[in-house]
């Protein structure tokens, strides 16, 4: 008896602590679930759900998101606070169902890049996406005004879904960068630039669905570029990302060009009570993925690339030796190498070493290591599976209760 | 348990967040304006749309349609014009059904159901029931199926409960983790990241476990006695048993052991890469602080 009562004492302060562990999870890491918002809206009871009154008033506090209002919007228009600060617009929130969209139309482009419109609105230096469509177009990387082709499609589906109570405008476009991450391309850069002027509000998001599924979480990144001329305040370096050889040039000439955007995601009370439920069915096909396997030409890429990084760093290290500092790509810090161009002495060899990020070794470090990371889990959840279907012998008498249940192993 | 017609349904869990982003918008709107006399509950209306191919009929999206509350018909050529787009950018979707919003069918069901006919000879019809009930275990969501039964003498289409499994791609089933999960943002930690993955693990290998005990449960019951028997539950259960170890061939265990030495060649190198770069690193901080002062006179010659 006092045994099952310090049992459920235990499962009680499990459940305390597990759930304070979990909200300041979801403080950390830009979850909004949104059910905590404050009640004590006067909205009409509605619905069918007059059992549950009070959570029908909570539902419509913290889903008012949703809810498009077009007064302040075109208040907010006409006062274009962002015309004052070129660094105006901080935050993103993105909802589920955008988020969805985004990531199944760039996976389903496969190796080419896939474009589409996201609709939504803005609220006070914060960008709110609540939903994206894709477009009928290919391949925007050679193509400067691939948008052009697709104003008609854009301008007519923007039209249809007003009248299905899709009330938002269009506030930015996102496209794909399968393999080679989430930044702004030359032509990017320009075409972004271009929108700035003609249609602001704007922002560009970037997705790559192959991080996405290789490492396991999303890879998105959301950007807004300076105006001509502007030069930005000395800004602490965003998160590293490993760039490819041949994309690094176009990465590192216009990487100062533009600046990334927070995001946070968010989702209706009852997508959350949905997206709850269909854990029960989804468990499966978490433990019958393998990212080994759908990876692999990805992994190799990175590996060769790998490579040919390490051997160009090696040739920079070979002939300049301790001068290697001197040779260093431009990609960061250009200031620096103005600086020991002028300077040329000693100290400015000292100076050059300290200031400079990382060395290319080192960065080239930090990207095995993420790839091996990715490969390591991998491996982790094929080994899992493989003790938990594979290490039972046939056995003529009732199953053990180690014995597990029927799925076959893997395959992607 | 499979539809009686043979049709087995596989449903992407975007059509289900779409779905509910269509009704939770509306709603919000509806209460925005403040108008008092909204009818309870609104219904919203949509269309299915997927790939349909032999047997299986996968349904991969769907998009929103306008009714018409007077003759309680969807709107047609709306339709159309939605479907031409969709067409455009997924050219292997057709429309396969319809959906709507509610606890149960109506009777005004069947003549939306009927209009459908023309497009798609069988179209399904998905039922959501956005009532937040904690305590149910199970998604609100139904599918149905139209069939032709004689009753009373007289044949008629009634729709008939069809079972659907979720069928998913890996980059939905990690963005729908990510915004339904607590799943760590970037600039995470290795720590953290592995402490995601392993939970993630864990918490699927907990269903398994929990499932599996009921069923052990259930078993136990019919040897004692307490349960009666049921032949084909018991047949299941025997095959599923039967089917361990998943795979045990020698093959298998080459590719395996193959897998697994890859991985670790590959962390072999990227911890030589390490210990190169701490070397470097070493040998530049070295040289710059003990050499400085011996070859002071000589270094202006680089410069």
């Amino acid at each position: 008896m006092s045994k099952r009562k310090k049992k459920s004492e235990q499962r009680e302060a499990m459940d305390a602590s597990s759930s304070i562990a979990r909200q300041s999870w979801e403080l950390e890491n830009n979850i909004v679930p949104m059910e905590h918002a404050a009640s004590g809206s006067s909205s009409p009871s509605r619905l069918g759900t007059s059992s549950s009154a009070p959570a029908a008033a909570a539902v419509d506090s913290c889903d008012s998101i949703y809810a498009y209002d077009e007064a302040a919007q075109s208040a907010i228009q006409q006062q274009k606070p962002w015309t004052r600060d070129p660094h105006y617009f901080k935050n993103v929130k993105i909802s589920a169902l955008a988020l969805l969209k985004m990531v199944v139309h760039a996976r389903s482009g496969g190796t080419l890049e896939v474009m589409g419109i996201m609709q939504g609105k803005i609220e006070g230096d914060t960008f709110i996406v609540m939903d994206a469509f894709a477009l009928p177009v290919e391949g925007t990387e050679t193509r400067v005004n691939a948008q052009a082709d697709a104003y008609e499609y854009m301008v007519d589906y923007v039209q249809t879904n007003k009248q299905i109570g899709r009330l938002e405008n269009v506030v930015g476009w996102y496209h794909s960068h399968p393999g080679y991450g989430c930044w702004l391309s030359g032509i990017d850069v320009t075409t972004q630039v271009l929108n700035q002027q003609y249609q602001e509000p704007f922002l560009a998001v970037v997705i790559d669905p192959t991080r996405t599924v290789s490492a396991g979480k999303v890879e998105i990144g959301a950007f807004r570029t300076y105006p001509q001329g502007y030069k930005p305040p000395d800004e602490p370096a965003s998160e590293y990302q490993t760039i490819p050889l041949n994309k690094i040039e176009d990465f590192g000439v216009h990487c100062k060009q533009y600046y990334p955007l927070d995001i946070t995601y968010f989702k209706s009370s009852l997508d959350s009570h949905l997206l709850d439920l269909l854990w029960n069915k989804y468990w499966l096909n978490t433990l019958s993925s393998s990212p080994l396997l759908g990876s692999r030409d990805y992994v190799a890429g990175q590996i060769s690339d790998l490579a040919e990084k390490l051997e160009q760093t090696e040739t920079q290290l070979a002939h300049s030796g301790r001068m290697g500092g001197f040779f260093m790509p431009s990609q960061k810090k250009k200031e620096v190498s103005l600086f020991v161009e002028t300077k040329k002495r000693l100290e400015s060899t000292i100076y050059v070493c300290f200031y400079q990020e990382e060395s290319q070794l080192a960065k080239i470090t930090k990207d095995s290591s993420k790839i091996t990371v990715e490969q390591v889990h991998g491996l982790m959840s094929q080994v899992i599976k493989d003790i938990l279907f594979n290490s039972v012998t046939p056995v003529a008498t009732a199953p053990s209760f180690d014995s597990s249940g029927p799925e076959p192993m893997a395959e992607a | 348990m499979s539809s009686s017609s043979g049709l087995t349904f596989k449903l992407h869990p975007l059509v289900i967040v779409n779905i509910s982003d269509h009704y939770t918008r509306l709603m919000a709107q509806a209460a925005a304006t403040g108008s008092a006399g909204i009818p309870p509950p609104l219904r919203v209306f949509g269309c299915v749309i997927g790939v349909q191919a032999g047997r299986n009929v996968e349904i991969f999206n769907s998009f929103e349609l306008k009714h018409d509350a007077a003759t309680d018909s969807l709107d047609r050529p709306f339709l159309e014009t939605k479907q031409e787009q969709y067409k455009k950018v997924f050219p292997k979707y057709d429309v396969l059904g319809w959906y709507s919003i509610g606890a149960d069918i109506r009777e005004s069901d069947m003549v939306i159901h009927k209009a459908l006919m023309d497009i798609n000879e069988s179209p399904v019809y998905l039922l959501l029931n956005p009532a937040i009930n904690p305590a149910r275990k199970e998604l609100p969501l139904s599918i149905y199926e139209s069939e032709l039964h004689v009753i009373d003498g007289v044949p008629s289409l009634i729709f008939v409960k069809a079972s659907y499994t979720i069928e998913t791609v890996e980059a939905e089933r990690i963005s729908v983790d990510h915004v339904a999960h607590i799943k760590p943002s970037d600039g995470s930690s290795a720590a953290t990241q592995l402490a995601a993955h392993l939970t993630g693990m864990h918490s699927a290998i907990k269903m398994l476990h929990s499932r599996i005990k009921v069923l052990h449960h259930l078993l136990a019951a019919i040897q004692k006695g307490d349960a009666p028997p049921e032949h084909a539950l018991l047949r299941q259960v025997s095959s599923l048993v039967r089917r361990l170890p998943a795979i045990d061939s020698p093959k298998f265990q080459d590719d395996f052991l193959m897998e697994y030495n890859d991985t670790l060649l590959m962390t072999y190198l990227a911890t030589i890469t390490k210990c190169s770069n701490t070397m470097n690193e070493f040998v530049e901080k070295f040289t710059t602080a003990y050499d400085k002062q011996s070859r002071r006179g000589g270094r202006t010659v680089f410069v």
